[in-house]
């Protein structure tokens, strides 16, 4: 697993194997600077050192590494100015990912603040950002994830929507067509999912 | 902890994300709440180890109750009666030592830097005081007129009817005038 | 109020409510305590439900890129442990079986982000049964960005996830969303 230790880009670095020597100085200070300002604002760093094991996997070079991680801590910061104090870590990731492919932070806030506390929009914001990258427009696509959040499914039944519309897409339909005729069906046809109560601790 | 826009996220917020499954998020409950309820466990229990180990539990006791946190913007609140119940079943006694508190080095800087040395002695000389005391009577000398609590507040937290709570104030006051004007006439 | 000098009584709480700093390490000592309760609570025993989770499920819906010769891959997007009366945490680790149908290849290894991508030695080596690699391993609650890497070299993304966004550094990969409740 991933450990990070505060300051990953100071000692910590030079003895983490996975980083070794193929980082440059001139990467690894912008990515230090990159960490500190991102664990000031209160945004999760483990997220940002993902991406860069998978640059470093990828062969990607110092410079491309740095624009990545720098791309992911503004829409991280994006979605946490949206999704607010509540949101997870992978529910920030997720909505990452999605306003990275594409989607405004203002539709993922609408959806955190429609779905209350007690359900995570992880899965939804991946789905999301997964059918809006197979070229459904934005649009459509937020507002189906949106009627099925609103409609209380559960999140099998929006993976097995996304799967769904892959295959239409796949099969030649056209991208708006098979999310809004896919969602309709999903919304029909979905059982919500129980409000969990909250579990004595003691 | 802080969002990027600068606001602090709400004990109600924290409280959240730590039932949602977040438990790194309970850490900054811990920031905020450990300094402010560490003096009266302090001032409490006579001696730095009882009180951080009595804190500690009040913090894993809160942590273990979270889901029955009534009112979770409240959070301290609640967490403060958990530390002081702590305090009261820790059965710590009261050590007088002249090195027992950390002092607060600027505090102590502003209060009196032409004396620090009296500063010091009259320190202590209220801890000492304070350990005469019985506990009940400091628990609520402190909750009173260090915490500041209004005596309704007192007595949820204390489950110690008001009018009794008032008598423990009087005679802990009357009793520490007698100390120290013993001392200061000594 | 009491009835002696009120002076004396504000210098006395002006004493007592100076702040008293607790070392940071403080903190460190709580959330240890926190985080063996947390991990406590993890449930067990929920095999079952969970063997039955990641179970390879054929669509028939697939059949056509199957025959295509295409590297399909079946396998599970989503995992939700909801063990009645089971709290997991987001951090409870979740047996996922990666499968990719792959007759060409030579060697098939799974990294993401639950294994640094492989760095380091990490990378998830598959078997192969008649072309049809897998590996199992347990990932921990979240979402996740991972791969194949098909003979060492050619990246490749599972048809059947959800898409991550290849535009970082030009090479596929897929999303993982492995979701535990608090119940």
């Amino acid at each position: 697993m991933v450990a990070l230790v505060a300051g990953a880009f100071s000692s910590a670095e030079a003895q983490d194997p996975r980083i070794g020597n193929r980082l440059d100085a001139p990467t690894r200070k912008a990515l230090s600077a990159l960490v500190d300002s991102a664990r000031a604002q209160g945004i999760p760093v483990e997220p940002l050192m993902e991406k860069v094991y998978q640059g470093l996997a990828m062969g990607a070079d110092g410079p491309r590494i740095v624009v990545a991680v720098r791309s992911l801590t503004v829409e991280m910061a994006n979605a946490h100015r949206v999704l607010g104090a509540v949101a997870t870590t992978d529910e920030l990731k997720a909505a990452a990912y999605a306003v990275h492919a594409g989607v405004p932070a203002v539709e993922l806030g609408k959806m955190k603040k429609q779905s209350g506390l007690r359900r995570s929009l992880t899965l939804p914001f991946t789905v999301l950002a997964d059918i809006v990258s197979r070229g459904v427009p934005v649009q459509t696509a937020a507002n189906a994830i949106r009627s099925l959040v609103g409609a209380g499914a559960r999140d099998r039944d929006i993976s097995e929507f996304q799967r769904n519309v892959q295959v239409d897409i796949e099969k030649g339909a056209q991208p708006q067509a098979a999310a809004e005729t896919r969602a309709k069906g999903a919304v029909t046809t979905t059982t919500p999912a129980p409000r969990p109560e909250k579990r004595e601790q003691e | 902890m802080q969002g990027p826009d600068g606001m602090e996220s709400s004990d109600a917020a924290l409280v959240a994300r730590v039932l949602h499954g977040e438990v790194n998020a309970y850490g900054a409950l811990v920031s905020r709440y450990r300094d402010k309820y560490a003096r009266y466990a302090v001032h409490m229990l006579g001696n730095r180890e009882d009180a951080e180990e009595a804190l500690q539990d009040a913090f894993t006791r809160a942590y273990r109750s979270l889901a029955r946190c009534e009112d979770p913007e409240r959070f301290g609140a609640w967490l403060f009666r958990i530390l002081v119940n702590r305090c009261r079943t820790s059965g710590a006694r009261r050590v007088r030592r002249s090195q027992t508190f950390v002092h607060d080095e600027t505090a102590l800087l502003n209060a009196s830097q032409e004396h620090p040395a009296e500063q010091t002695m009259w320190r202590e000389e209220i801890e000492r005081a304070l350990g005469e005391l019985s506990a009940d009577q400091r628990e609520a000398f402190l909750l009173k007129y260090v915490e500041e609590l209004g005596y309704d507040e007192m007595a949820e937290i204390t489950g110690v009817g008001v009018s009794a709570l008032k008598m423990r104030v009087m005679r802990a006051c009357d009793r520490l005038r007698i100390l120290l004007r013993e001392v200061h006439s000594a | 109020m009491p009835d002696w000098g009120r002076t004396t009584l504000e210098l006395i709480v002006q004493e007592l409510q100076r702040p008293v700093r607790v070392d940071e390490s403080f903190d460190r000592r709580v959330m240890v305590r926190v985080r063996r309760l947390y991990a406590e609570r993890r449930p067990r025993g929920a095999a079952g439900w969970m063997g039955a989770a990641v179970n390879l499920t054929r669509r028939p819906a697939y059949a056509a890129a199957l025959a295509a010769g295409v590297v399909a891959v079946v396998t599970v997007g989503m995992l939700r442990s909801s063990h009645p009366g089971a709290a997991v945490g987001a951090e409870s680790p979740i047996p996922v079986q990666f499968v990719l149908v792959a007759p060409e290849a030579r060697s098939v290894a799974v990294v993401g982000d639950f294994n640094n991508w492989g760095l380091g030695d990490t990378a998830l080596v598959a078997e192969n049964h008649n072309g049809v690699w897998s590996v199992s391993a347990p990932v921990k609650a979240g979402v996740h960005r991972y791969a194949f890497l098909v003979n060492g070299k050619q990246w490749v993304a599972d048809p059947t996830a959800p898409r991550a966004a290849s535009d970082d550094f030009g090479q596929p990969s897929s999303a993982l969303v492995v979701e535990g409740t608090v119940e």
